[in-house]
């Protein structure tokens, strides 16, 4: 469909003897939404780390943009538009709200770098960060340290953050995990909106299969550290392979589901 | 020139195992305990003014000053841990650094109070001057016998560590303070011994020193801390292996250095130091974190 | 709106205080104001290390034997002028820093310490072998105070204490105001997140230790600043500026004072002189005295003085920060 953002080239790592991933060899596109599957210890986190720069890479290779990454530190990555969130909440506790969602804001200009000016009159930046925050529900505690937000507002704000940098290709890692519904809906409503106007690509590593089924177009099944699967969620319900891998686990979820929403 | 420079390495190794012993200690405090003791070159400096104290007021045999001096210190460095360091574990890393600095102050402040602000010199030990012939020099054979206190006191270390319950227990305990009390380790116990062993090392140093230096002064601990925290760096900190080489090689090459560029021997460290950390950020034998 | 106006007014009345020293006060308490303001410009910019970054470094001794030396040899073999001295001193530093700090930024916690620590006593031990540059032990002596030269045409001289007095102030006010606007700004935010999460702040797309290094170097200037101000008050500079017991310094009154706010470590720097003073006074063992004094606030108050009294009125620090 659209152009593509990320590939990657017989990706391998190992821990000891175990391995966590298996010549991965992946691409994502520009504005699939994908979501990673698999049973615990399957990968999925592991190949987010290697993506995102968090694991140096042992062998393989990765492009973005047309551009070799493989070494690339982390933080020029994310200049080049990849992020993500984490499983456990993450963010600056000692920082407030908004100066938690400031910091990716002002970093994606060399206004980071200015000593002297002042945050509180840096009006775009604060107009920015107040549009976001107001996006991902959080603008009514904008001036709370994070360490005093609630379980569920942590992680809005743990997406917020992975947000702020305007990021091309996001990984979110469990962004739902400890959510009670309300909250969980309006994240995913976020990622639907940002994904259809298209700036942002979202791949999620899931557990919730009713969040996996009526997000993705695109599922990936790993299973120790092999790519199992790679379709719609229409071919991965139907693959034998994954039947076997989950059976004992989730099964209900994976295979009762059945898709109720009318969209 | 052969003869110079074999005098030279001879007389770097026994400097070297000097800060070996206070270096030893310092690691394994840090390895278990995580705390960097700055108050570790004052049980050194302790260590031999006891032993001055001994020699001088008890009895002149210095091998009976080296069994009570460090012992004597062993003392104060329970004082240490059981009473004040023990609360501060939990706090941020400054805190426990100062006050560890605290105690150097008040260490060295005591120090001079009792010994008096100058130096301090043991009495006759002439008994110990003995000399070697090592290729048509003399060489002290009290320095030899230091040349072999370094791997005495490494390989009984290393023995204690890996061959006996209770060093097992003491490695338990550096990696995993939880797994260590869940096998019903007393952790607080633990902790205390292990610091007091650590005194017990630098203290001997301090003992040993008395006739290498032939004075004692309150400076001498301040010197050989910083050497210590040189080579905890240089080895890879919390590494013994790593302790006892980086000890051999800063005293051989101070020795160089102060013989054949004395305005810049501790010039040679630093760029020893900088060109270890700028290949091995971690240090020698350190793990990556 | 109110909040902000009284605060003004504090700091106005608090600099009218300090400009009045000179006039309503004897010599002996000019000169402890002086070396307040000195430890003030010291500890201010090393608590943008340590207090904003979380970085703990025992060698800011060096940078600030930097600044001494570097304007004590400018003095001597270019010229006296001590605004282009105190210029030098303080480019010499942040050289020394950038050099320093190359080295050990890549590292955290304990290990940064310990390298800093290190790379401190090797600059020490330069300055006491290097003789024939530096003077050795003795210092390098007879720094003078050349009157400054404004705008081509203002001279105004330095060279009695009350005169100087207004110098250092001069300097203290400016670096306090940039260490004020350096904790508001975006720098100084990203900098609050290295504090927080180092990791995060690299997944916001911030190169960590170039910044790490920056205010590294920023904060040896200010060391370096104040290293050059006590050469010119002292007329000398000494190897013992470059020790690590006096790297602990700014450590200490930071610490003493409270590492959140940007007063804190002025507040402990006063009452570490102010104290050391009065135990003079008593007994020749201050160091005794002061370890105490440190081994209570240490064992008893661990948010510092400005903490405690926060603590008493029950309010967060208004600074940036945690």
């Amino acid at each position: 469909m659209g152009e593509t953002l990320l590939t990657t080239r017989k990706l391998s790592n190992h821990f000891g003897m175990v391995c966590t991933a298996r010549e991965l060899s992946l691409s994502f596109e520009k504005g699939v939404v994908t979501s990673i599957i698999g049973p615990n210890g399957a990968g999925k986190s592991t190949l987010i780390n290697l993506l995102t720069g968090h694991l140096p890479v042992q062998s393989g290779r990765i492009d973005f943009l047309g551009r070799e990454i493989t070494r690339m530190p982390i933080h020029r990555r994310v200049r080049m538009g990849i992020c993500r969130s984490f499983q456990v909440v993450n963010v600056f506790p000692g920082l407030t709200v908004e100066e938690n969602v400031m910091i990716p804001v002002l970093s994606r200009s060399m206004r980071a770098w200015r000593p002297i000016t002042r945050v509180s009159r840096d009006a775009a930046g604060r107009e920015e960060a107040e549009a976001l925050l107001e996006k991902v529900g959080l603008s009514g505690v904008r001036g709370t340290p994070a360490s005093s937000l609630s379980h569920g507002d942590l992680r809005l704000l743990e997406v917020g953050v992975a947000l702020a940098a305007a990021p091309t290709l996001l990984f979110l890692d469990e962004p739902t995990a400890g959510m009670n519904p309300v909250e969980r809906e309006r994240l995913l409503g976020n990622v639907r909106t940002l994904s259809r106007e298209g700036k942002t690509t979202f791949v999620l590593v899931e557990h919730d299969m009713d969040v996996v089924f009526s997000l993705s177009e695109r599922i990936l099944v790993l299973h120790r550290g092999e790519l199992l699967c790679d379709g719609t969620p229409e071919a991965v319900r139907s693959d034998a392979k994954v039947r076997e891998v989950y059976l004992g686990e989730d099964v209900s979820d994976l295979f009762r589901y059945t898709r109720t929403e009318a969209e | 020139m052969m003869q110079s420079v074999v005098h030279t390495v001879l007389a770097g190794l026994s400097a070297g195992m000097f800060i070996w012993l206070v270096a030893s200690g310092l690691t394994l405090i840090f390895g278990v305990l995580g705390v960097l003791n700055f108050a570790h070159g004052s049980f050194y400096m302790l260590g031999a003014y006891m032993c001055y104290t001994v020699l001088r007021y008890v009895g002149p045999d210095f091998w009976v000053a080296l069994l009570i001096a460090p012992l004597s210190v062993c003392i104060i460095g329970y004082v240490v841990e059981r009473w004040f360091l023990r609360y501060v574990y939990h706090l941020a890393l400054p805190y426990q650094l100062l006050l560890t600095f605290a105690f150097v102050l008040i260490f060295d402040n005591l120090a001079k109070m009792v010994w008096g602000a100058g130096s301090v010199t043991p009495p006759d030990l002439s008994t110990l001057n003995g000399t070697v012939s090592i290729l048509g020099r003399n060489f002290p054979v009290y320095n030899l016998f230091i040349i072999g206190v370094g791997p005495l006191v490494a390989a009984g270390l290393w023995l204690f560590l890996e061959r006996t319950w209770y060093g097992r227990i003491i490695r338990a305990a550096s990696s995993d303070r939880e797994m260590a009390a869940s096998i019903g380790v007393s952790v607080p116990a633990l902790f205390t011994a292990v610091f007091v062993f650590g005194t017990w090392l630098g203290a001997l140093g301090g003992g040993l020193a008395v006739p290498y230096v032939g004075l004692v002064t309150t400076g001498m601990g301040e010197t050989i801390i910083i050497e210590a925290f040189i080579v905890a760096v240089i080895g890879g900190l919390g590494s013994l292996k790593g302790a006892f080489l980086g000890a051999l090689v800063l005293g051989v090459l101070t020795a160089f250095g102060t013989r054949f560029f004395p305005a810049f021997d501790m010039f040679l460290t630093f760029i020893l130091m900088a060109g270890v950390l700028l290949v091995r950020p971690q240090g020698l034998f350190g793990t990556a974190r | 709106m109110t909040e902000s106006r009284i605060r003004y007014a504090v700091l106005a009345a608090l600099l009218l205080a300090l400009a009045a020293v000179p006039y309503v006060s004897g010599k002996f308490f000019v000169y402890l104001t002086m070396r307040v303001m000195l430890l003030g410009i010291f500890a201010v910019g090393f608590n943008l290390l340590l207090g904003q970054t979380g970085l703990l470094s025992f060698g800011h001794g060096a940078f600030y034997a930097a600044g001494a030396y570097g304007l004590g040899l400018f003095g001597a073999y270019v010229t006296p002028n001590p605004l282009l001295g105190v210029a030098v001193g303080i480019a010499a530093a942040a050289v020394v820093a950038l050099l320093v700090g190359y080295l050990c930024v890549r590292h955290t916690e304990i290990y940064f310490a310990m390298l800093t620590l290190a790379c401190g006593m090797m600059v020490f031990s330069f300055v006491w072998n290097a003789r024939s540059i530096t003077g050795g032990d003795d210092g390098f002596i007879g720094i003078m105070r050349a009157p400054v030269t404004l705008f081509g045409g203002l001279r105004l001289p330095i060279g009695k204490d009350s005169q100087f007095y207004y110098f250092v102030l001069a300097f203290f006010v400016l670096a306090v105001w940039v260490a004020h606007r350096i904790r508001i700004s975006p720098f100084g935010l990203v900098l609050s997140g290295i504090r927080e999460n180092a990791r995060r702040t690299e997944y916001a797309g911030i190169p960590v230790r170039k910044y790490r290094l920056s205010v590294f170097v920023v904060s040896g200037a200010f060391a370096g600043l104040a290293g050059a101000l006590e050469a010119l008050l002292e007329s000398n500079a000494r190897p013992f500026m470059a020790h690590w017991t006096h790297s602990a310094e700014p450590v200490l009154v930071s610490l003493l004072g409270g590492l959140s706010s940007l007063f804190g470590p002025i507040v402990g720097g006063a009452f570490f002189i102010a104290m050391r003073e009065i135990i003079q006074r008593y007994t020749e063992n201050w160091m005794l005295g002061f370890g105490v004094v440190l081994l209570v606030v240490i064992m008893a108050f661990r948010g510092g003085i400005m903490g405690a009294v926060e603590n008493l009125f029950g309010r967060r620090s208004a600074g940036a920060g945690r």
